[in-house]
């Protein structure tokens, strides 16, 4: 294997090295809330996915055997499964970072998210957070 | 047959359709969705641009399947629609759910009135 071949995930990986601050320093919590990413993440994966599958059996496109791992499942080159979770995290955690600035500002933001990192994450029953975040959603 | 460029319309105006007519999010009303959109798809140029520039391009797009147009680093502009169907539809999805696990929604506010713990 040469180092090119990892070029398709090494962008992938470089898409979710970039976003992390949204989670870890904004407080996006995107991360922190699992249960509601894989509601959100399986019907998009899937519906995509689906999609893909298609289009690369009808040759609708292809894939460089010099960028790519040739690692598949399937018909689907496993790059492109890491595609369709990695893109959607990064406009969810693109959405709740905006939506933090635009609540708290970008200093309010910045103190609860990196505030966060330290607090333990609040499960079922009353949230020690919630004074940090408004009620009121923005519409 | 332009099945790329005819499948991406297909895909937008379904994602849009969905979240109309059944998901009912409300993410199209809110500022956070579109600034998000466009941050990503600003953020898809390099992105997309990296995986597609014909100089060592990584994804090969049959050229009978789509328009022919081709922006940035030689990526078909249908790209953009596939991204808007695919991040519009986990948005969505993200946004519909939060009365479960989330403080701050309108449900999750109007649960707590009701004095029901979401």
């Amino acid at each position: 294997m040469r180092i090119d071949q990892f070029q398709y995930l090494i962008v992938m990986a470089l898409c979710v090295v970039v976003t992390l601050p949204l989670e870890f320093v904004l407080g996006a919590r995107v991360y922190r809330r699992p249960r509601r990413l894989l509601r959100t993440m399986v019907p998009t994966f899937a519906a995509f996915v689906a999609w893909d599958v298609v289009a690369i059996r009808l040759g609708h496109w292809t894939f460089s055997p010099v960028y790519t791992t040739g690692w598949k499942v399937g018909n689907i080159p496993v790059e492109e499964l890491t595609f369709f979770v990695v893109i959607p995290l990064c406009a969810l955690l693109s959405y709740e970072a905006v939506q933090q600035v635009r609540r708290l500002g970008w200093v309010g933001a910045l103190r609860t998210g990196v505030l966060a990192r330290f607090l333990p994450d609040p499960g079922p029953g009353p949230d020690p957070s919630a004074a940090d975040r408004p009620t009121e959603e923005l519409v | 047959m332009p099945w790329y460029s005819i499948l991406t319309v297909v895909a937008v105006v379904v994602v849009v359709a969905a979240e109309l007519l059944w998901i009912r999010s409300g993410v199209f009303r809110r500022p956070a969705y579109w600034i998000a959109i466009g941050i990503c798809a600003t953020f898809q140029i390099p992105v997309d641009g990296w995986l597609t520039k014909l100089s060592s391009v990584i994804v090969i797009y049959n050229p009978e399947v789509f328009s022919g147009i081709r922006i940035f680093w030689d990526s078909p502009i249908e790209d953009w629609g596939f991204g808007f169907a695919l991040m519009t539809l986990a948005l969505a999805l993200w946004v519909r759910q939060s009365d479960d696990d989330s403080v701050g929604s309108p449900a999750a506010a109007t649960a707590a009135e009701d004095g029901v713990r979401s």
